[in-house]
């Protein structure tokens, strides 16, 4: 094998600075997209819960239970859209995705509060948003609970027998993310999904772009071995890449608060290793596609879903099913945003997250070891046998 | 006509020519759902906990158990100290830690009351958050038993303990499957990728490859030209639509409960939307690239605002009138609707009607755009 | 049926600050073969593109086969072909799908069709190779593949923008050939090109520079009337030698190098022959013959670039 020699490596990296640079548009996008995106959903996404629409059937009609709906009305977990009159007027309502929960008061109900037996309310939750249905029907739970508790203690007050305390208080600590902001989640899984995704796909152009011009046969019949076209190739690519990143960065600490606690060479270093291998998979793609369109769709289909999904971002693989769990791993986005919880979030050292980093290296190496490999057997038009049309 | 049709035979001869289109279009469609109706997973159950009893009495026994047994959280290790905890929050071995301090029995016996403390992992905000609300309502069902022992005790001062309790019904996914959740909003993803891409990409390819002057130069007019090349997209999207169906209902046994001809059709207006966006980033791109990287800058919002995982009422207000625009928003209520709830054209009119109009708006703003001219 | 199959009056494209046409105006004859030459960027494919309605003017009129190129182009291109200097063809599709594919989007019918194709593809010299996907054909057969799908529907007019592009001479050849068959059978050919050589195919010629038209006529024309100097042919071993002798001298008008030969344009034939020998041999340089000729187009061209200030060959980059 050709020794790298810089000699050579130099034209690549300029030609391929110079076909960027000439590409405005695409050069702004490949900087500022992943910051606005940030933005964007930095401002717009979260986790909570909140906010249900919700439809209540008040069978019973007393101040009693209009006091119960009242409770409803004010929590900021449920949004109370409509009061029925009727029970099977939430089907439609349901169906239409206007309503995700109903509550419905039976007739008996201040009745049997009176008398001091144990009333039931019926809770119907719209299982087809699974998220939203466990959580509605536990946020029903909690608050028919301390609405339970009061009244027990309103009638434990009224007949003196005051100063009786909640038995238990619970204190909630939530470490690193101290009032759940989902934010501080998003912002590293965001910047993991992002520059995955656009990385990736850029570069996925970079060698097809070439071959479909014809440009292609030029540098292999030059000195130019492989591995220094790629990393030539590449090397821009990381530069502006990392560039976008530190952009995200940035945002991420003056607009959500989110700064580094962790040590910072070390997550230059895991950027720089992760993009590196993000680069490698798209190159890896545009070895191996003909025509441009192509690249892209594998491109996007490789690394959007995928890393949406699989690395952590949203849903977390410790529920996945093992065999799931087992795939994960071939999403580079996991390990990355394991490394980026760990250090930008939670502050920790190598000691904690040098498996990640193992991942990422071989990663990188596995991306670019293929895509070398590939393009040193080239894809040359190997003289096909003529193909019966139709 | 005629010419409308040559080019609807010419792209398909050129799909089928092309020896990785083909079958990235038809094959990896069912590839991701698969993958992903298994990892898409929103049940949080059996979150990795830690136990750091200080009291070690009959009552904190009692209250730990109280989290063992509720299937919402695995206990992993139980720890003497609090110091010790760190350890497993910060490796992320465990996700939540429940404390009960020295004398919380002795306190619940004396009438006082006691704390316990509960600690969350919030860099998984997400699993924090649920992991919080169970132990919250773990704990206060504890405290209602306690509140109810008490008043065993006290029956005598003719104080009956009341509880309002609730009964859960769970309509159209009674086991809460988020599969049954997850998988067709896959499916709407798919389509939309599928057929903005192809859209946006394969116009401007005629452009870059120098062929889309010489098709400007016949007299074919712009309209011929754009359903030319738009119709087959909507026929692969279709046949994509009809394989992740079959694969959803079959597979994954997701239940297909409304009318399946009505959910082709609203796959139609959904994608005059997708492809007049397409076709519109096409109109302003001269170069691949630039039309890839326009197209990424408008999958993210369509995937993250439109309500798939991230509900739109939990958004600001500004991105909430936003989410008005985007397609998505519209074709996952239809979607889930027709699929889990056996939603019909009276429930989902109004998506239906918001759809077409914004397809429409889309499409003319396009066309509008798209001249037969070089410039 | 109108006398010029192609009207043009002060015709202009500007981009932005860039003027690339500069009014031209010029009238082809119906039925001749109309030569457009220049350098590359002097305003050649500009103008084609707007002839055939690919670009609008900024100004000036044009009617291509009786019809405004502004107001009815549509008309316009039911009467043209168009070859564009890529070629412009399916790579992925087979000769024959391509054939199919333009002679459908010009609305042939099936039988139209099935009956132009054995000519064409004779033409083309095709036969036998209907199946193979045209990204393996080379440039020549590319070219006249192209030519054909665009004179599929027999348009009256036919715009070749340089055709002739990468291609061998052998090739080319046999272009000039079809072009010509083209021309005998009524068609009127309006061909761009770079290639000075060609242009002596052409019945009428224009020159353009800068987007400027400097000069016109028939070949013929060109040659004897634009350059009144005699022409020295000068042949010599060492041709460069002789032109630094010679560029000094005050009598000489312009020199310039034709391959082993010096062109020196000069006042008068017999003073300049006789001074031409005295002037060599008297550095040394033998000489081994002095003809008159009649200028080249090329000799016409660069004199006429020179004359209208620019050097020769420079066109400005479009943007």
């Amino acid at each position: 094998m050709k020794p790298l020699s810089l000699r050579c490596l130099r034209p690549v990296i300029k030609k391929e600075f110079r076909q960027i640079r000439r590409d405005a548009r695409s050069l702004m996008f490949m900087i500022f997209l992943p910051a606005f995106m940030l933005l964007m959903f930095g401002y717009a996404l979260n986790f909570d819960v909140k906010h249900i629409p919700l439809a209540v059937v008040d069978e019973d009609s007393s101040r009693t239970s209009r006091d119960l709906v009242d409770k409803f009305r004010t929590t900021e977990y449920f949004d109370l859209k409509a009061v029925l009159g009727k029970t099977r007027e939430i089907d439609p309502l349901m169906g239409r995705e206007a309503i995700r929960a109903a509550l419905v008061i039976p007739p008996q109900f201040s009745e049997d509060l009176l008398a001091g037996r144990s009333p039931s309310v019926q809770v119907i939750v719209d299982g087809s948003n699974a998220m939203s249905g466990t959580t509605a029907a536990g946020y029903v739970g909690a608050i028919l609970q301390s609405y339970s508790q009061r009244i027990t203690l309103e009638a434990l007050e009224r007949r003196g027998l005051a100063g009786f305390a909640v038995p238990l208080s619970q204190e909630v600590r939530i470490w690193y993310n101290p009032e759940l902001r989902s934010a501080r989640f998003l912002v590293p899984g965001l910047m993991a999904f992002i520059l995955m995704v656009i990385v990736t796909v850029s570069t996925a152009f970079s060698v097809v772009r070439e071959k479909e011009r014809g440009t292609m046969d030029q540098i292999r019949l030059s000195s130019i071995s492989p591995l220094e076209l790629i990393l030539g190739k590449v090397i821009p690519y990381v530069v502006i890449s990392l560039a976008s990143a530190h952009l995200v960065l940035l945002l991420g600490e003056i607009l959500f608060g989110v700064g580094i606690r962790g040590s910072y060479p070390l997550l230059l270093l895991a950027m720089a290793l992760f993009l590196t291998g993000a680069l490698g998979q798209g190159i890896l793609i545009s070895a191996v596609t003909r025509t441009q369109q192509v690249a892209f769709l594998i491109a996007v289909l490789t690394t959007l879903l995928p890393t949406f999904i699989l690395s952590g971002f949203v849903f977390p693989i410790r529920n996945m099913p093992a065999a799931v769990q087992a795939i994960t791993y071939l999403v580079p986005g996991r390990y990355f945003l394991a490394a980026l919880r760990g250090i930008i979030l939670k502050g920790v050292g190598f000691g904690a997250v040098w498996p990640q980093f193992l991942l990422l290296v071989g990663f990188a190496a596995l991306s670019l070891g293929a895509s070398a490999a590939r393009l040193r057997l080239g894809d040359e038009e190997r003289p096909r046998r003529r193909r019966r049309v139709r | 006509m005629r010419a409308v049709l040559s080019i609807i035979w010419k792209e398909f001869v050129q799909l089928r020519r092309d020896p990785r289109l083909f079958p990235v279009i038809f094959i990896s469609p069912v590839l991701q759902l698969l993958l992903l109706g298994y990892a898409a997973n929103l049940d949080v159950r059996d979150i990795p906990s830690v136990v750091c009893d200080m009291d070690r009495s009959q009552a904190s026994r009692g209250f730990v158990d109280g989290f063992a047994n509720s299937g919402y959280f695995s206990i992993r290790a139980r720890v003497e100290r609090m110091e010790d905890i760190d350890r497993y929050l910060d490796n992320g071995k465990a996700a939540m830690a429940f404390v009960v301090p020295r004398g919380f029995g002795d306190k619940l016996a004396g009438g006082k009351q006691a704390s316990v403390m509960i600690i969350a992992d919030g860099a998984e905000s997400q699993s924090a958050t649920i992991g919080v609300n169970y132990a919250t309502m773990i704990a206060g069902r504890y405290t209602q038993r306690v509140i109810l022992d008490k008043f065993e005790r006290i029956k005598a001062s003719g104080v009956r303990p009341v509880l309002v309790d609730s009964e859960v019904r769970v309509w159209y996914n009674p086991e809460l499957r988020s599969r049954n959740f997850m998988i067709p909003g896959v499916l709407g993803l798919i389509l939309m990728i599928m057929t903005l891409s192809l859209a946006s990409m394969g116009i401007v390819r005629e452009k870059e490859n120098g062929t889309m002057e010489q098709l400007i130069v016949t007299p074919i007019r712009p309209h011929q030209l754009i359903v030319g090349k738009l119709l087959p997209f909507v026929l692969i999207g279709l046949v994509e639509a009809a394989f992740v169906v079959a694969v959803a209902k079959w597979w994954f046994l997701i239940p297909v409960r409304g009318s399946v001809p009505l959910l082709f059709a609203l796959s139609l207006a959904f994608m005059l939307n997708t492809l007049g966006i397409g076709l519109f980033i096409s109109t302003i791109s001269r170069t691949q690239q630039q039309a890839m990287f326009t197209t990424i800058f408008f999958i993210m919002p369509m995937i993250l605002l439109g309500g798939f995982v991230f509900p739109i009422e939990n958004m600001p207000r500004f991105f909430q009138l936003v989410s008005h625009a985007i397609p998505t928003r519209y074709f996952f209520v239809i979607i889930r609707g027709i699929l889990l709830r056996g939603a019909g054209w009276p429930e989902l009119w109004d998506q239906a009607a918001a759809l077409l109009v914004l397809g429409a708006v889309l499409f003319f703003l396009s066309v509008l755009r798209f001249h037969k001219k070089l410039e | 049926m109108p006398e010029y199959a192609v009207e043009v009056k002060a015709l202009t494209k500007k981009f932005g600050d860039f003027t690339a046409v500069d009014a031209v105006s010029f009238a082809v004859e119906r039925g001749r073969i109309f030569g457009f030459l220049g350098a590359n960027g002097a305003g050649k494919s500009t103008t084609i593109r707007m002839l055939c309605g690919l670009l609008d003017p900024t100004s000036g009129t044009a009617s291509v086969g009786g019809f405004d190129i502004r107001r009815q182009p549509e008309k316009v291109k039911r009467v043209i072909g168009y070859m564009s200097q890529r070629f412009s063809l399916y790579e992925d599709l087979t000769v024959v799908e391509n054939i199919r594919f333009f002679g459908g989007a010009y609305g042939l019918t099936r039988k139209a069709l099935d009956a132009r194709l054995p000519w064409l593809l004779s033409m083309a010299g095709l036969e036998g190779r209907e199946r193979s996907l045209t990204r393996t054909l080379s440039v020549g057969w590319k070219q006249r593949l192209a030519l054909g799908c665009a004179v599929l529907h027999e348009p009256r007019i036919v715009f070749l923008d340089e055709p002739t592009g990468g291609v061998d001479p052998a090739s080319r050849r046999r272009f000039w050939e079809l072009i010509n068959e083209l021309s005998e059978s009524g068609v009127t050919v309006f061909v761009t090109t770079h290639y000075l050589d060609e242009a002596e195919y052409c019945n009428d010629i224009r020159l353009i520079h800068a987007g400027r038209i400097v000069a016109g006529g028939s070949p013929q024309e060109l040659k004897t009337t634009v350059i009144r100097n005699p022409i020295l042919e000068v042949s010599s071993d060492r041709v460069i030698d002789a032109m630094e002798v010679l560029q000094r001298e005050p009598w000489v008008l312009e020199t310039s190098i034709f391959g082993t030969s010096l062109h020196v344009s000069v006042g008068d034939e017999a003073e300049g022959r006789r001074l031409v020998r005295e002037r060599l041999e008297g550095e040394g340089i033998a000489v081994l013959r002095v003809d008159r000729i009649m200028p080249s187009l090329e000799d016409v061209f660069i004199h006429k670039i020179e004359e209208h200030g620019g050097a020769a060959g420079a066109g400005e980059e479009r943007p």
